[in-house]
């Protein structure tokens, strides 16, 4: 049964891949970028339930917490350097 | 290993090769950040809980940060002008700023004024490399562009579309490199 479920978040995990390949607009690339970093979390959260591993769950709950912070700092500055009207 | 193991591992290369082919650098550091998660995700897949934390919270988050603050501080293009011309030719001033920021932006550069009191303060901050292009306004008509950098001047030579002029002046006692 989690196996499928698994399967399911992989497939979803291909979907910001396949855009971060695209040559669309930087904010669609930040997009994939956030993305990919909550479903990755969910996959290690998901992996650490299929295994019964809690190191592996406290991985997750950390990146999923903390992974995003440097997020922030891109998207203020990308919105500064579309201000300054480049 | 299982198969899922297998498929998001195989994502890893992938999306290196992805980061590896960007040409933007603000482009390649988010990429850099989505790297930064499939990698901690294969290592944690793998069974290196302390790799896969590592890789996010420095690797990922360090890592863009440091770049994100080293791009933003040196893709920049210094513009050197005198106050008085900025308030007598502004308009011209914000026509060149406006070109300036079209042809230096394909090359992912920014552009930024830097504005002096005296014609004399501009020669000694060009001299002193403290910008990289500057603006003279001697004559009545037209805009006059110094420039000591020779790529900063093959760049403008090339793509140059208003009828401006610009100048290639190497730096008499040049002390390092740009």
């Amino acid at each position: 049964m989690l196996t499928v479920v698994l399967w399911g978040m992989i497939g979803a995990f291909l979907i910001p891949i396949y855009q971060m390949t695209r040559r669309g607009d930087i904010w669609e690339t930040m997009l994939a970028l956030s993305s990919v970093a909550t479903k990755s979390s969910l996959i290690m959260l998901l992996v650490a339930v299929m295994r019964d591993d809690w190191m592996m769950g406290l991985v997750g709950v950390i990146t999923l917490a903390v992974g995003n912070a440097g997020f922030m700092l891109l998207a203020h500055l990308l919105r500064r350097m579309a201000q300054t009207g480049r | 290993m299982t198969s899922e193991t297998l498929v998001l591992t195989a994502l890893l290369p992938l999306s290196a090769g992805l980061l590896v082919l960007q040409t933007n650098p603000y482009r390649a550091l988010v990429v850099r950040g989505i790297l930064g998660s499939v990698a901690a995700l294969v290592y944690a897949l793998l069974g290196a809980a302390d790799v896969a934390l590592t890789e996010a919270l420095v690797g990922t988050l360090l890592a863009v940060i440091l770049y994100a603050v080293a791009v933003r501080s040196s893709l920049v293009v210094r513009l050197g002008v005198v106050t008085a011309d900025l308030e007598q030719r502004g308009k011209e001033l914000q026509t060149l700023m406006t070109e300036l920021r079209r042809v230096l932006g394909q090359q992912h550069l920014l552009v930024e004024w830097v504005t002096y009191a005296e014609p004399a303060d501009l020669a000694q901050g060009l001299a002193q490399q403290e910008v990289h292009v500057i603006c003279t306004c001697s004559e009545p008509m037209g805009i006059h562009t110094t420039t000591p950098i020779l790529r900063l001047y093959e760049i403008l030579q090339r793509e140059w579309t208003i009828p401006m002029t610009v100048d290639y002046q190497p730096l008499v006692a040049a002390t390092g490199g740009h």
